[in-house]
């Protein structure tokens, strides 16, 4: 069940070409009838937020009895958990040799993200699931990495790695079932290009495009820390980190909507467009990272809950192999817990 | 394909695929060598559910289950009785009544039900009925032979074709040989230039030819087409009804991207856009890779999905 992909440079690029080629001509690989518009793109926040609340709701309804109602994390810990989850796995991406290209990364973060908004931490460990993540999303994005050298970035030892690597396995059908088999992920880097590209060739009232690289791509990383992948397309949130570092440099850039992309005499589209960039801005601006008091508070209790879940599955079935929760009780309390991925 | 197996020697059916399998009236089976075995002992039992059998009625199995063997069997026997044609009935009606009544006499036999009471309704039935069957038994004769016959002479007529051709080519080969050793007599003994007798040679050579040819071409007019129908037939000469339909126009696909307009591929150079990407070194080009496809992707992905 180990992968091993070894391609040799001048086949890499022939594929570059040939993905590059193919890809013009198939519109299925474009944003606009991507799977992602169709079904992960949602147009308000409470949506999302149903969604996870349902999601909460129902591993409460399913929970096995035996296990005290205060026991429970409400949705708000979840999303508390869920924010120091995705800046772990962002962390493991950043310090992973080779290193991980930005679309790899936006991947699994959106991976992660999809995964919990239709499951609760309580009953998938986010820790099994932010690397099965990072795994899948190097497979997808043809990042060629053997899950050897996957392993070999956990910063444990080899017995630890293997047993990692096995439950990353184990999970990698769980998560791609619910991705509903949706794996292609358009992440706003490559439209940011697009952005620079066009405004060196069309709009002369900025002389180095360039400048805003720094800020833009800085805006992109944290909004991939945001619910922003989930409700707006990718070239809008690029473009809003354009807008956004333009602003910031103090440079004018309503002529390039208005001339540029032809919406002079379409103020409708215009005034959806600023409003939905203005709404992209504040949930960037909004972000910030959990404290540390409630995140440790939550593990507490998700580890417990975790354990209980498993002692009761044992107590019911034995050891049989079908439920993962039983597997994973074992590594829990022998090796490798969050504190081994602490790096900083 | 194996069935279950020979009942009773069981592992022979496995071992020898070529043993075949028997049935009997009982609609049970046994293998070939079972059979022998069973009667070398004398005692003519079957062996599963002990019916007297005798050597005569086992047949060689022809499908798979041998219950439709057995009811198979039992259809022959009870159709030589029962042998009206629907033209001997007034009504359509009394015909399938008539059919369904065989069909229940089968059913009956084959499942041993009212074993008694159907052999004696068809004992009935064979009396009352008695001159019918002897008429249609005639009949059924009767057509086979005329089959056989048409067949028979089917073939006669093949063989005949057939040895025709033999002949016909047998003396084609012949005129050519006679036609070879002619010039070589020639050139021994006659006075004329060696050129004139070749030349002689060749045109006598391409007669033959046509010759053959002809004769290839001089087939045997038919009077009766492959289908059946008879040649000389006045057919309809009117127009056949020219059935009017729009024609196909090519419309390319559409496909909204929800964005600003993208420029083509073959125009992003003359715009400008080419001079803003990092232009493919040799290596990159070896594979077909062209700077315009990634600015291409680029711009496309930057302008798709933004007016959403």
């Amino acid at each position: 069940m180990h992968h091993e992909l070894i391609v040799l440079t001048k086949d890499y690029y022939m594929i570059k070409s040939m993905l590059l080629i193919f890809s013009s001509y198939f519109e299925s690989t474009m944003y606009h009838n991507s799977s992602q518009k169709k079904f992960w793109t949602f147009d308000k926040e409470e949506a999302l937020d149903k969604l996870r609340l349902e999601a909460n709701q129902k591993f409460l309804s399913c929970a096995k009895a035996g296990i005290n109602e205060s026991m429970f994390l409400d949705q708000w810990e979840e999303k508390v958990l869920l924010r120091h989850y995705e800046k772990r796995l962002l962390d493991f991406c950043n310090i992973f040799k080779p290193a991980m290209p930005k679309s790899v990364v936006g991947t699994a973060l959106m991976y992660f993200r999809r995964f919990y908004l239709n499951n609760s931490l309580m009953q998938h460990h986010p820790r099994i699931i932010m690397l099965t993540c990072a795994y899948l999303s190097c497979k997808v994005d043809e990042f060629n990495v053997s899950c050897t050298q996957f392993v070999g970035n956990l910063q444990e030892s080899p017995a630890a790695q293997e047993r990692a690597l096995e439950q990353i396995l184990e999970y990698e059908l769980l998560l791609i079932q619910q991705l509903n088999f949706h794996l292609v992920v358009h992440n706003p880097y490559r439209p940011l290009e697009g952005f620079l590209i066009d405004l060196k060739t069309r709009y002369p009232l900025l002389e180095n495009p360039e400048v805003l690289r720094k800020s833009a791509e800085d805006f992109l990383n944290r909004a991939a820390m945001t619910d922003a992948g989930l409700l707006f397309s990718p070239s809008l949130i690029a473009l809003t980190a354009v807008l956004n570092g333009a602003a910031r440099a103090g440079l004018k850039m309503e002529a390039y909507l208005t001339e540029c992309m032809g919406l002079k005499g379409d103020k409708e589209t215009l005034s959806k467009m600023y409003d939905s960039m203005r709404r992209i801005t504040s949930l960037v601006k909004a972000y910030e990272l959990p404290k540390i008091e409630e995140v440790n508070v939550g593990k507490q209790k998700l580890e417990r809950i975790h354990a209980e879940l498993a002692t009761n599955l044992k107590r019911k079935h034995g050891y049989e192999d079908d439920e993962h929760v039983v597997k994973r009780q074992m590594v829990t309390e022998e090796e490798w817990t969050d504190e081994d991925l602490d790096e900083l | 394909m194996d069935d279950q197996g020979c009942p009773r020697c069981k592992t022979t059916k496995y071992r020898n695929p070529s043993l075949k399998l028997m049935v009997n009236v009982c609609g049970h089976t046994l293998c070939e060598s079972c059979v022998d075995m069973l009667f070398v002992r004398g005692s003519g039992n079957c062996v599963q559910c002990n019916t007297p059998l005798r050597k005569s009625n086992f047949r060689v199995q022809l499908f798979e289950d041998p219950a439709i063997d057995k009811e198979v069997e039992i259809r022959k026997k009870v159709l030589k009785i029962y042998n009206k044609r629907e033209l001997d009935f007034p009504s359509l009606k009394g015909y399938n009544d008539y059919l369904e009544q065989v069909e229940e006499i089968v059913y009956n036999l084959t499942n041993n039900l009212d074993v008694e009471k159907t052999k004696q309704m068809m004992e009935q039935y064979q009396r009352e009925n008695r001159d019918v069957i002897q008429r249609n038994k005639a009949k059924l004769t009767r057509e086979q032979e005329e089959l056989e016959e048409l067949l028979l002479l089917e073939q006669q007529d093949f063989e005949q074709r057939r040895l025709q051709t033999l002949q016909d080519e047998q003396r084609q080969l012949q005129a050519k040989r006679k036609n070879k050793q002619a010039l070589l007599d020639e050139l021994e003994s006659s006075q004329l230039p060696a050129a004139l007798l070749l030349a002689q040679h060749k045109d006598r050579a391409s007669q033959l030819e046509t010759q053959i040819e002809k004769q290839k071409q001089n087939v045997k007019p038919t009077n009766i087409f492959s289908t059946g129908i008879m040649m000389g037939q006045t057919v309809s000469l009117a127009p056949v009804t020219r059935v009017e339909e729009v024609l196909y126009v090519y419309q390319p696909m559409h496909f909204d991207t929800y964005g600003p307009p993208i420029p083509e591929l073959d125009q992003l150079g003359r715009l400008g856009y080419l001079n803003h990407v990092r232009t493919a070194s040799l290596q990159d080009q070896a594979g077909g890779y062209t700077s315009g496809l990634a600015c291409h992707r680029a711009v496309q992905d930057a302008f798709s999905g933004l007016f959403l």
